[in-house]
């Protein structure tokens, strides 16, 4: 991995300005992030909290057409985006996407956006409240797998630029960059385990998987859990990692349907209820112990070779009925 | 790639007022987000909140205005629309005077546009004819409040929750309807905090509680006196507060006095349970008391929202933090629709109309003559049109048809309206009716303020262009004050029309739109005394004419229609977590609308067993008034004897249903309780909606 000295990650984000729109988090007045193009006077600090809304709504849309039909042909509706950056994404959201890249890995709408994306990562070095990417190894240091360049923000306040792959190699192009010092990725990898040691103690998280692979909380722990459940879905629609969605179609006019298909969640009864009006996941305790087992289950790991959670915490912040992440696995732990 | 831009705004539905950011692709609403630094939603949102990119949809927008024609709706420019509206009401006035006139405004709307509404009503047609839903959901909660406390509004603030040793929630079911201040109760109560629930159905939140005191419909004075008949013979009560800050302490305990040895016949409560909440509420350090449409949808609503207010101020349980009696609103404005005074009695800060200097103060404002008398309430206004009084309607944001008591009376009044205009959003059920129909800007599509539940007035900013021809509400008042020759609501922007409010309404004195803008908004009162806004009212005094908190003894008084051998269940309303009101925006939700079936009627098994009806089965539902068809959902979270139905639906609306019996203070009807028989629909017969069995009924 090549590795340069850069004074300023703006110098960065205005070269690649260049060659690609690039995303990037602004805060509101209000004082929320977010993901938006053409960001002016956004400063970048590796100190910074991801934004409640991951940056997956970046390449799988909440709303989208998927193709429409004029009474006699069907027509893909595909997006055509130009080359985009999202730049200063962390570890866990990019984790994310890269689990994500495996479920979408065939949809052509997902990959249409993603194939014209640059991931520009940044590395965590502290903490960020309710974050425990390290216990689910998702950060806080950004994987060379995850990302095409990285942003580490360096103790005296200048950063270095990891370069993970060709696609990262082209984008800095003509970017003149002093090569770091030979000890750079040793120090970044000591900045990176610092931040690890700073983590609160996740026993009751390891405690709290561990109850969940051996199923020894009693079947009243998900009653009473359930009923806590709003199924507001919000804990669906900022897991950078839920992926399901619904289908309908829109009558446009009297010649034409769009197909749409929009976010989707779990945690509504209507999500597996059969026409017949069956469903396997009638009570709320079933579905929200399904949440948890594709979050957390072994099947899982199987799969995509690690947890359905990247450690961001978004879901203890957002779930009103208190059975977010850290809530759910400390009620667990005590069954350990 | 597109453009992508997050604005700030506030959540559209309920009363609690969330933070929510609006993200817009290129002019469409693409996503809301919540706000992690909002000091009430905190990162959270409710289903409603999060789907509010589809509620706003423009797929069934109505984008220009349109009259009616005999073959249906012609869409017309505003110059004509506004010349209809403006001749239709000068010839109404002048053959019967400006009090056969009025409007309807919304508690959706923002205070601006209430502000404008109740001034067009007041300084330009010269009547006092305006009001809005708090008729039918917290009327009594502000005539009675106002009475006891001074002041109709909740005593203290949402975070609260977490400052009390005790919750004691009636008559509301805060994790459905107010989703998010309901989470947070959940949690006060894992925290550590003592949750009780009064409630004829079993609650969430009643799931949880310490105690549930499961009271029968319309019993809540009967119980509540009870509470206080054992707080006072156990010494239990403040004496100390009752001294310092009451006063008619000793006619309170006098008419208490062997309310509990009554209660259980008349409750259906058991006495230990009564003695113990009894306890729980007068002993805890700090007892917060939450309530809702249980309270006041009752012929018994202002008593019971004294008797409310007589246990608070006899326990001292009011002035403090996390303590207060806290009514919870349903509409994101209803506080603001109130606070502006779009009431028939009182101009904006609830100052009497009929107040001889109130009355000058507005008159030198406005420049203009007023009139002197209060004006009719919503439900006066139909019962005038009915009588052939009452002939010219205005009605913004509010689908009436669906969401007012008994349906068919409210479409007959509507029906016999000589000038009925509706602005509209969607084309309504009430807005069918109309005679003018005016496309609306959305909360997205315009700036202004909303006033939440704990009174704190936010500001939010416009994200969206409206569609087509659609405007801010306050700008077709404008327009149709300009018609009836008056430049009274001229103005630039909705700042100035705050600004004017602000100058007139002494409890909003303190607040500009800068103000607002920091830390997310400021409660009322805030003014030279409170330049920082109150989080909690009546530290000191209450705000009555001498200080001190009024106790007034109130008694029990029998649900209007019980059920008989005819109709032999109870039928009660209530709301679903995943619908609003009339359902025109959260039921364009894909994911909302295949939730639940369009119209449930809660049934408890062993009446269900006893009618033969099985889960899903569609069945018949009949009071005095309406039948309709809708489906039962079997569930013991309604006891034997009483069924309950949400309003969302236009299908199966429960206004078919209810009775109009009223309040006599405040015209409130009692929609929360009337006498229905319900049977199962023939196998294989899926439930009509309401407009089939109409056209069917009409044929036959």
């Amino acid at each position: 991995m090549q590795t340069y000295r850069l004074d300023d990650p703006s110098v960065l984000q205005k070269h690649l300005a260049g060659k690609y729109r690039v995303y990037q988090m602004a805060t509101g007045t209000e004082g929320n992030a977010s993901w938006q193009p053409d960001v002016d006077g956004e400063s970048i600090s590796g100190g910074q909290r991801p934004p409640l809304s991951s940056a997956k709504t970046l390449f799988f849309s909440e709303q989208e057409n998927l193709f429409s039909f004029d009474g006699e042909c069907f027509r893909e509706t595909l997006p055509t985006p130009e080359p985009f950056a999202v730049f200063g994404v962390h570890s866990c959201d990019l984790t994310a996407i890269a689990y994500q890249d495996q479920f979408f890995a065939d949809d052509p709408y997902y990959q249409a956006r993603r194939k014209q994306a640059l991931l520009v990562g940044i590395d965590c070095i502290t903490p960020c409240e309710n974050g425990f990417c390290p216990t689910v190894d998702a950060g806080p240091g950004v994987s060379q797998s995850c990302a095409d360049l990285i942003l580490h923000c360096r103790q005296d306040g200048s950063w270095w630029l990891l370069v993970c792959n060709d696609k990262g190699v082209r984008a800095i192009t003509g970017l003149d960059l002093d090569r770091a010092e030979d000890t750079a990725l040793q120090t970044r990898e000591q900045a990176i385990d610092s931040c690890k040691q700073q983590f609160a103690d996740d026993g009751y998280l390891i405690d709290g998987i561990r109850v969940l692979h051996e199923e020894k909380m009693p079947e009243k722990f998900w009653q009473d859990v359930g009923l806590q459940c709003l199924a507001c879905s919000g804990c669906t629609i900022l897991c950078p990692t839920c992926s399901c969605y619904g289908t309908r179609e829109k009558l446009v006019d009297d010649n034409r349907v769009e197909v749409e298909r929009f976010w989707d969640s779990c945690l509504y009864e209507s999500f597996q209820r059969e026409a017949s009006q069956h469903n396997p996941t009638l009570e709320p305790g079933q579905r929200v112990r399904r949440f948890w087992t594709h979050k957390f289950g072994n099947e899982f790991v199987e799969t995509f070779d690690r947890y359905g959670c990247v450690g961001c915490g978004r879901c203890e912040e957002t779930c009103p009925g208190v059975i977010g992440v850290h809530s759910i696995m400390k009620r667990l732990s005590k069954y350990a | 790639m597109k453009n992508r831009q997050s604005i700030s705004s506030i959540c559209p539905y309920c009363g609690v007022g969330c933070g929510i950011n609006l993200v817009v692709e290129d002019d469409r609403l693409a996503s809301v987000a919540p706000q992690r630094e909002h000091p009430i939603s905190r990162g959270q949102l409710c289903a409603k909140g999060w789907s509010t990119a589809y509620g706003i949809e423009t797929g069934n927008r109505i984008t220009r205005p349109l009259i009616r024609e005999p073959g249906g709706f012609r869409e017309v420019s505003w110059d004509e629309a506004i010349a209809t509206i403006c001749d239709g009401l000068k010839l109404i006035i002048d053959e019967d005077g400006p009090d056969a006139v009025g409007i309807i405004s919304s508690a959706r709307a923002t205070n601006e546009d209430n502000y404008a509404a109740q001034k067009l009503a007041r300084a330009v047609l010269k009547t006092n004819n305006v009001d809005h839903c708090a008729r039918i959901c917290h009327s009594p909660t502000v005539a009675g409040l106002k009475q006891t406390l001074g002041s109709g509004a909740m005593t203290n603030s949402a975070d609260d929750v977490f400052e009390a040793d005790l919750i004691l929630v009636i008559g509301a079911d805060p994790t459905e309807n107010h989703s998010v201040l309901g989470g947070h109760i959940m949690r006060a109560k894992l925290q550590g905090c003592k949750l009780i629930v009064i409630d004829p159905r079993r609650t969430r939140l009643a799931k949880m509680a310490d105690l549930h005191l499961q009271l029968n419909p319309g019993t809540n004075i009967a119980l509540i006196n009870a509470m206080l008949d054992e707080i006072i013979r156990q010494q239990w009560h403040n004496s100390a507060f009752i001294a310092r800050r009451c006063e008619g302490f000793e006619q309170l305990a006098g008419s208490v006095n062997g309310a509990m040895a009554a209660a259980t016949k008349i409750t259906g409560v058991a006495e230990q349970l009564i003695h113990k909440a009894a306890r729980l509420y007068s002993q805890s350090p700090r007892s917060m008391l939450l309530y809702g449409m249980g309270i006041t949808q009752y012929v018994s609503g202002t008593n019971g929202v004294i008797a409310l207010s007589n246990l608070a101020l006899t326990c001292g349980q009011v002035g403090r933090t996390g303590t207060g009696i806290n009514p919870l609103r349903g509409q994101n404005n209803v506080q603001g629709a109130c606070d502006m005074g779009c009431l028939p009695n009182v101009y904006p800060g609830y100052q009497a109309v009929d107040d001889k200097q109130v009355h000058h103060r507005f008159s030198q404002a406005w420049n203009t003559s007023l009139s002197r008398h209060a004006g009719l309430t919503s439900l006066g206004m139909t019962k005038g049109c009915i009588a052939g009084v009452f002939r010219g309607l205005i009605q913004f944001g509010e689908d009436s048809v669906v969401t007012d008591p008994d349906q068919n009376h409210v479409r007959a009044a509507l029906q016999n309206m000589d000038l009925l205009v509706v602005a509209e959003l969607t084309m309504t059920e009430t807005a069918k009716l109309a005679d003018v129909i005016l496309p609306a800007a959305s909360f997205a599509e315009k700036q202004g303020t909303f006033t939440n539940c704990e009174r704190r007035v936010q500001v939010f900013h416009q994200a969206l262009p409206p569609p087509g021809e659609a405007i801010a509400d306050w700008q077709w008042l404008a327009a149709i004050a300009r018609g009836m020759g008056s430049n009274q609501l001229d103005w630039p922007d909705s700042k100035a029309i705050f600004d004017e409010m602000a100058a007139l309404t002494p409890i909003y004195s303190g607040m500009s739109y800068e103000k607002l803008e920091i830390k997310h908004g400021l409660q009322w009162p805030c003014n030279a005394e409170n330049p920082d806004g109150s989080r909690v009212l009546h530290q000191h005094s209450f705000a009555t004419d001498n200080g001190r908190a009024k106790l007034i003894p109130v008694h029990h008084v029998s649900i209007d229609e019980p059920a008989d051998e005819h109709y032999p269940l109870l039928l009660t309303t209530n709301r679903l977590h995943f619908h609003y009101g009339c359902g025109s925006m959260t039921r364009k939700s894909p994911l909302l609308e295949r939730e639940t079936p369009a119209g449930i009627l809660f049934i408890n098994p062993q009446d269900a067993t006893a009618l033969d009806i099985e889960q899903h089965d569609g069945v018949g539902v009949c009071s005095r008034r309406g039948y309709l068809e809708t489906r039962a959902m079997i569930t013991d979270d309604v006891p034997p004897g009483l069924v309950s139905m949400p309003y969302h639906f236009r299908e199966a609306p429960s206004n078919q249903l209810t009775n109009n019996a009223q309040d006599p203070v405040t015209k409130m009807p009692e929609l929360k309780a009337c006498a229905v028989s319900v049977t199962r629909l023939p196998e294989g017969q899926t439930p009509r909606s309401i407009d089939n069995l109409i056209i069917q009924e009409a044929g036959s």
